[in-house]
């Protein structure tokens, strides 16, 4: 008999990866091959890229650490790289597996105690960081070990920090979601406050990595370097106050062959089991209870000012695009997962001009950026219409319905009213989203009015055909069979593959838009994007034409 | 009012038909009733008339309209309650309702008399603020009718709906039937609730592995399956074995 607690980890990893759905769709019926095929083809690329980033940055770190006789700065760095990251999204996945999984009505019922549930829970998140860090560390360990001409020792010491590595970081997450949690459950504005938490738990730790990049430095790798090297004992303080597990971590693997790496070894395991039991002793007392707490649906705030009920007639567009607006910003898991993204890159900009070499302060060097208006315009226009898919609204807006698709296919409407209702959610929320980082860009940078107010118009413009393009791309194969309602956006191809074109389409037109700002014709790249407008919004209504109003018949799921 | 003609769907990757070639015809100001055993292919029938899954082969028409030519006309002549109506949890209750008044374009004043006029009676007044999700099965079932009820459509059609409903309210809602019909119009439901079929349905259907096995008024069906005076029990036993054998 297998021991319980490892068959309920089995089978929540089985539905959390949807492992035997991925496996009788590819191995017994043989279906969509293709698709899974197109997909390691487009991931390869990306792995070998990120595989090199980091073999290159491990080699970087080294030489320049053996000039100061501490080459192990690599391994530190290595590490609160990987912390830091675990951290970061770690809070949506706890926030995710431990109070919106489906999963948890049926965990429940089963004669396990809120201690084990936790741990299973956990273990089921850590499962999936080891899967991220492999990807950095992998390649960043090897290089080291390489260049270090590192033993047995080191080998043995990497597989056991790469077990323990994540775990802290985790833990930290978890232990403020769960007393986050706690606070929220009780409160009737449940939703509401774990959309504010949620921003709030992320904004803070990006500021945190904000603070330790502006004391440490972060941007151009040469100078970031040189800053290392500067000032390594100053780094290594600074990490060392917020993660000691990160130098414990990279001690351990480098003193592997002496008495002094295992002491450290076992400093970063003790230090794992006592947080592991910290988190425990929380969750006796109040993981359960915040679960129970959470099945306790909340009535709805918008109840209390209209309980009784105001009839109020809309027209059919402005009704549909108001309830696709309403059911993703009300799901914590869409709305965190979506707004993130209008509140990181503005700071994550904003670090990177606090970073610069400059005598001054940021906002002069900003003012003094003497920048052309069509290259203010074209950055305005495409940087809203990146957003667009990235917010992940248009390009999984039927996959989201999943088992409530039946409804809107049961209406009365036309595909192109459908279709053009969720483009326009999607591109309204979107605009709002945008404005939060570009106004206070365009005031600081001093920006001509006349190009920011042009850029957002066709911004606006060019996102919504975007979407529209999108949501043709979501109709082909909605994704509606998930439990976890995280699923329809986290582990969705066709948001993979939406952002993917994305990027690929902003970035070709971000270079042509960029070379013709520089020259004498840049009245072209206004013209240029608008014509990459119309020529999409035609495909569009081609595909919607010859395929989309076939799909749209033919769905059979989602009921 | 609803007319289906050699209808057939066999779902993707099955082995057989789930609703095999057929025929109904099914008059204004009808109340009928579609019986069958489990997995006889009810609720594929009854998507295939709501447009939400496509018939293979065959023709099916709501109140005139063809219903894979004009799914918009035939849309807005039906009003739909699923067996178990999954809707948006996180709507309110007068949201939902909103919503379908606004799809279905029922103007302002007659859309505040019939919500009121349904709520009133189903007693959901009090909790049409709330959002959907800490509604009970009932409750949900309840809003579902009075959202498909909103625009009188000339074709109510439903599946199981008995299901989750308490005696009062499954009361209730059988007069709110009449009502509809008495008014012109049409209702075409599932149910495996004999007795509702036998005293409530004008004409009732039996379908058994996909195929109509008898139709008619609870006279013609005693006739085909040779049983006078017996209920509608022992003829659905008799005809749904007989279907058995090969
Ligand atoms: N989504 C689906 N995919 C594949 N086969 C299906 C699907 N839904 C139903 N079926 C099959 O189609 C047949 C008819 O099912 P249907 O749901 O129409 O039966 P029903 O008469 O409504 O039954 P019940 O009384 O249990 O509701 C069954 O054999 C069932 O297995
Ligand atoms: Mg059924």
């Amino acid at each position: 008999m297998r021991n319980r607690l490892w068959s309920v980890y089995l089978s929540l990893l089985n539905m959390q990866y949807g492992v035997s759905v991925l496996r009788h769709r590819y191995l017994k019926e043989r279906r969509r091959l293709w698709e899974l095929l197109l997909l390691t083809v487009t991931l390869i690329p990306f792995g070998v890229i990120m595989f090199r980033f980091f073999w290159s940055m491990a080699e970087m770190l080294f030489v320049g650490g053996l000039g100061l006789g501490q080459p192990h700065v690599a391994l530190v760095y290595g590490a609160v790289m990987a912390s830091l990251i675990t951290l970061f999204f770690g809070f949506l996945s706890v926030l995710s597996a431990f109070y919106f999984s489906t999963d948890l009505e049926l965990l429940v019922t089963l004669p396990l105690s809120s201690t084990e549930i936790l741990l299973v829970k956990f273990a089921v998140v850590l499962t999936g960081k080891y899967a991220i860090n492999l990807l950095i560390l992998l390649p960043f360990w090897l290089r080291y070990g390489i260049l270090a001409k590192a033993g047995v020792g080191y080998v043995i010491s990497a597989v056991l920090v790469f077990l323990l590595l994540p775990v802290i970081p985790l833990l930290i997450a978890s232990v403020i979601m769960v007393l986050l949690m706690r606070v929220v459950n009780l409160s009737r504005h449940r939703d509401k406050l774990t959309l504010i938490g949620g921003l709030l738990v992320v904004g803070l730790s990006i500021g945190f990595q904000v603070w330790l990049s502006t004391n440490v430095g972060e941007g151009d790798p040469q100078q970031m370097l040189e800053l290392l090297l500067s000032q390594t004992e100053g780094l290594v303080r600074a990490v060392g106050r917020v993660f000691p597990t990160a130098i414990w971590a990279a001690r351990a693997m480098a003193q592997a062959h002496t008495l002094q790496g295992w002491l450290n070894f076992g400093l970063l395991a003790g230090a794992s089991l006592l947080g592991l039991g910290a988190l425990m002793f929380i969750g006796k007392r109040v993981f359960l209870a915040s679960i129970l707490q959470g099945f306790e649906a909340s009535k709805g705030s918008a109840g209390k000012r209209r309980a009784k009920g105001t009839v109020k007639s809309r027209p059919v567009l402005g009704t549909l695009s108001l309830l696709e607006v309403r059911l993703f910003l009300r799901d914590p898991n869409y709305a965190l997962n979506g707004l993130v993204g209008y509140v990181m890159f503005p700071i994550l900009f904003a670090v990177s001009l606090f970073t610069q070499e400059f005598t001054g302060s940021p906002l002069e060097l900003l003012a003094t950026l003497e920048l052309p208006s069509m290259f203010i315009f074209g950055v305005i226009v495409l940087y809203v219409t990146a957003m667009v898919a990235m917010s992940m609204i248009p390009s999984t807006t039927f996959s989201r319905e999943g088992k409530y698709l039946w409804f809107v296919r049961s209406l009365p409407l036309k595909l192109e009213e459908v279709i053009l209702s969720r483009a326009l959610a999607a591109a309204g929320v979107n605009l709002v989203g945008c404005l939060v980082g570009v106004l206070p860009m365009a005031y600081l940078a001093r920006w001509q009015w006349g190009s920011v107010l042009l850029g957002v118009l066709l911004g606006a413009l060019l996102s919504l055909v975007w979407a529209v393009s999108l949501i043709l791309w979501d109709l082909r194969r909605p994704m509606l069979d998930w439990v976890n309602p995280i699923r329809a956006v986290k582990s969705n191809l066709n948001a993979v593959v939406g952002l993917a074109a994305s990027m690929v389409l902003v970035g070709a037109l971000g270079v042509i838009s960029f070379r013709l700002s520089q020259g004498s014709s840049a009245w072209l790249v206004p013209v240029l994007l608008g014509l990459v407008g119309l020529a999409l919004a035609a495909v569009n209504y081609y595909v919607l034409q010859r395929f989309g109003r076939k799909q749209w018949r033919q769905i059979e799921g989602g009921m | 009012m609803l007319k289906l003609e050699r209808v057939a769907k066999k779902y993707k990757g099955a082995g057989r038909y789930a609703v095999h070639y057929l025929d109904l015809d099914i008059p204004r100001g009808e109340i009928f009733g579609f019986l069958g055993p489990n997995g006889a292919g009810k609720t594929t029938t009854i998507k295939m008339i709501v447009g939400l899954l496509e018939p293979d082969q065959g023709k099916i028409q709501v109140n005139g309209f063809d219903v894979t030519e004009d799914p918009v006309g035939a849309k807005r002549s039906c009003g739909f309650v699923p067996d178990n109506p999954e809707l948006y949890p996180r709507l309110t209750g007068i949201e939902y309702l909103n919503l379908m008044g606004d799809v279905y374009q029922v103007p302002g004043d007659l859309r505040k008399k019939r919500i009121d006029y349904y709520l009133n009676m189903f007693e959901l007044t009090g909790a049409v603020g709330d959002l959907i999700q800490s509604y009970s099965r009932g409750m949900r079932q309840k809003l579902a009718l009075t959202g498909a009820l909103l625009h009188n459509p000339p074709l109510f059609i439903l599946d199981e709906p008995m299901v989750g409903l308490d005696p009062k309210s499954s009361h209730l809602f059988k007069e709110v039937m009449r009502e509809h019909v008495r008014e012109g119009n049409t209702v075409f439901f599932s149910t495996h609730v004999l007795e509702v079929a036998e005293k409530f349905c004008d004409r009732v259907g039996i379908i058994h592995n996909g195929k109509l096995i008898a139709c008619g008024t609870l006279e013609e069906l005693r006739e085909q399956s040779q049983q006078e005076d017996s209920s509608l029990e022992k003829i659905f036993l008799q005809l749904t074995e007989e279907g058995e054998r090969p």
